[in-house]
């Protein structure tokens, strides 16, 4: 790691300890009469930065996966694989908060008529899919060249997935929470805090995943050159 | 031109040897036949309402469909010809054209083949109210599954897993097709505007249209040597 991005990751640190405060104990309770709603709520603050997170993620494969096809530089599969690993966690954060939040809020773990939530486990098993994908092909050439269309298709595919299943009926507190008067300056706070600290985490790890992906590339060089 | 004969030529080998040994039609029809006939057991013979039904089919549907999406490019892959296709004077869409029409039309006739029956499986005579704009749907859906499906089965063909891998790639991206085409087949079987089948209509075609111009454009990736 650079002595940059070792700064960066010591005020990332400081900073994710004050989103903590700041989201847990600073924001005020929303107005609600009953206990459980009112403390999951916070989950608020882990909930939608994590979405993001995924969806940024999911992104960066997209791109590189268009990259990767135009000029077949080996650099932009490694950064789409290690993105990819890195939104399933992030999505992954969010798909377990979310259904608690759902418990506490709606009264049910999961519902099948909401898009949000449709879509992002429809998204979520089609990265899944992504890395099976990435793991079972032996040839790397082929298998960069596989991942980078899979990557392509995946992605165009989930506004029109979101689309499908939005024409349901909807639950979901698209506007409510940030629209609705229901964020107060302290929340916004928090919020914007937390949300920026994701994204900078998200940055870090994909630093680091990458070095040590490319590390686990040499030694899979030498490993050959030794069998020769 | 030329290329649409070079696809009408594709096709014509694909059903000259599917005619030789016939193991795809049949075994896709008795797939879709157990199928149904499993459901009726899992739901205890009770009468189905019309949404279940609709389900239930076009669930049969797709698993046929990637049955035999499955074994349209390993045919070519075990017997060394995907490295003759690939040598013809054609384009690479024009074999990816080629490919997907067979599998249209496969899967087409296994749904045309079963359409008759499903009345008689499921009790309800609704479904055959307007055949005609079903096999629209129908046409509309398989497109869908065939433009996805054949893409990933040149990517899975080769690889060791690939019967595995196949649906595990292909039904999450599925998912607007299948919601689609259910909530269409539905309206027809029972025209309420609660199904609301003009957007699904509209979602359904530019699905088609998108991702068939997704896979004309990445199709040379995944063949290239």
């Amino acid at each position: 790691m650079s002595k940059r991005d070792e700064v960066i990751s010591w005020i990332t640190l400081g900073l994710a300890l004050l989103a903590v405060y700041l989201s847990l104990i600073y924001t005020p309770f929303i107005n609600e009469p009953k206990l459980i709603p009112r403390v999951a709520q916070k989950i608020f603050y882990f909930h939608v930065p994590g979405a993001w997170v995924g969806f940024l993620a999911f992104f960066v494969v997209f791109v590189c996966s268009i990259a990767f096809l135009k000029t077949s530089d080996r650099r932009y599969d490694s950064i789409a694989q290690v993105s990819a690993e890195i939104g399933i966690i992030f999505s992954t954060i969010t798909l377990v908060t979310g259904p608690i939040w759902g418990k506490a809020a709606w009264g049910a773990w999961w519902d099948w008529g909401e898009p949000r939530l449709v879509t992002f486990l429809v998204l979520w098993l089609l990265y899944i899919g992504y890395l099976i994908l990435n793991r079972s092909v032996a040839e790397d050439f082929r298998r960069a060249r596989y991942a980078a269309v899979f990557g392509i298709v995946a992605f165009v595919d989930v506004p029109i997935v979101f689309l499908s299943v939005r024409w349901y009926r909807t639950v979901h507190p698209s506007q409510p929470i940030l629209e609705r008067g229901g964020l107060s300056p302290e929340m916004k706070l928090a919020f914007f805090l937390s949300l920026f600290v994701f994204t900078v985490l998200f940055y870090l790890i994909l630093k680091t995943r990458l070095s040590l992906f490319n590390m686990e590339d040499e030694v899979k060089e030498i490993k050959e050159k030794m069998e020769e | 031109m030329r290329s649409f004969y070079q696809i009408i030529a594709l096709l014509i080998k694909d059903f000259t040897a599917e005619l030789r040994t016939k193991e795809l039609f049949t075994s896709m029809i008795v797939f879709v036949l157990l199928t149904l006939v499993t459901f009726n057991f899992a739901f205890s013979g009770s009468r189905l309402s019309l949404e279940v039904t609709v389900g239930a089919i076009w669930v049969a549907f797709l698993f046929a469909a990637n049955l035999g999406l499955s074994r349209s490019f390993v045919r070519e892959v075990d017997k060394n010809c995907l490295e003759g296709l690939l040598l013809c004077p054609a384009e690479r869409y024009v074999i990816y054209f080629g490919k997907a029409a067979g599998n249209l039309i496969f899967i087409l006739t296994v749904e045309l083949l079963t359409l008759p029956i499903l009345p008689l499986f499921f009790s309800n005579n609704s479904l055959l109210k307007d055949p005609i704009k079903l096999f629209g749907v129908f046409i509309l859906g398989s497109a869908g599954i065939s433009f996805i499906g054949t893409l990933f089965s040149a990517m899975t063909a080769n690889l060791k897993a690939r019967e595995l891998l196949l649906p595990l790639l292909a039904f999450p991206v599925l998912t607007p097709v299948l919601i689609a085409s259910v909530k269409l087949t539905l309206y027809l079987a029972n025209p309420s505007p609660i199904y609301e089948p003009g957007r699904w209509l509209q979602l359904l075609i530019v699905y088609d249209i998108i991702f068939s111009v997704l896979a004309y454009i990445t199709f040379e990736f995944v063949v290239e040597e």
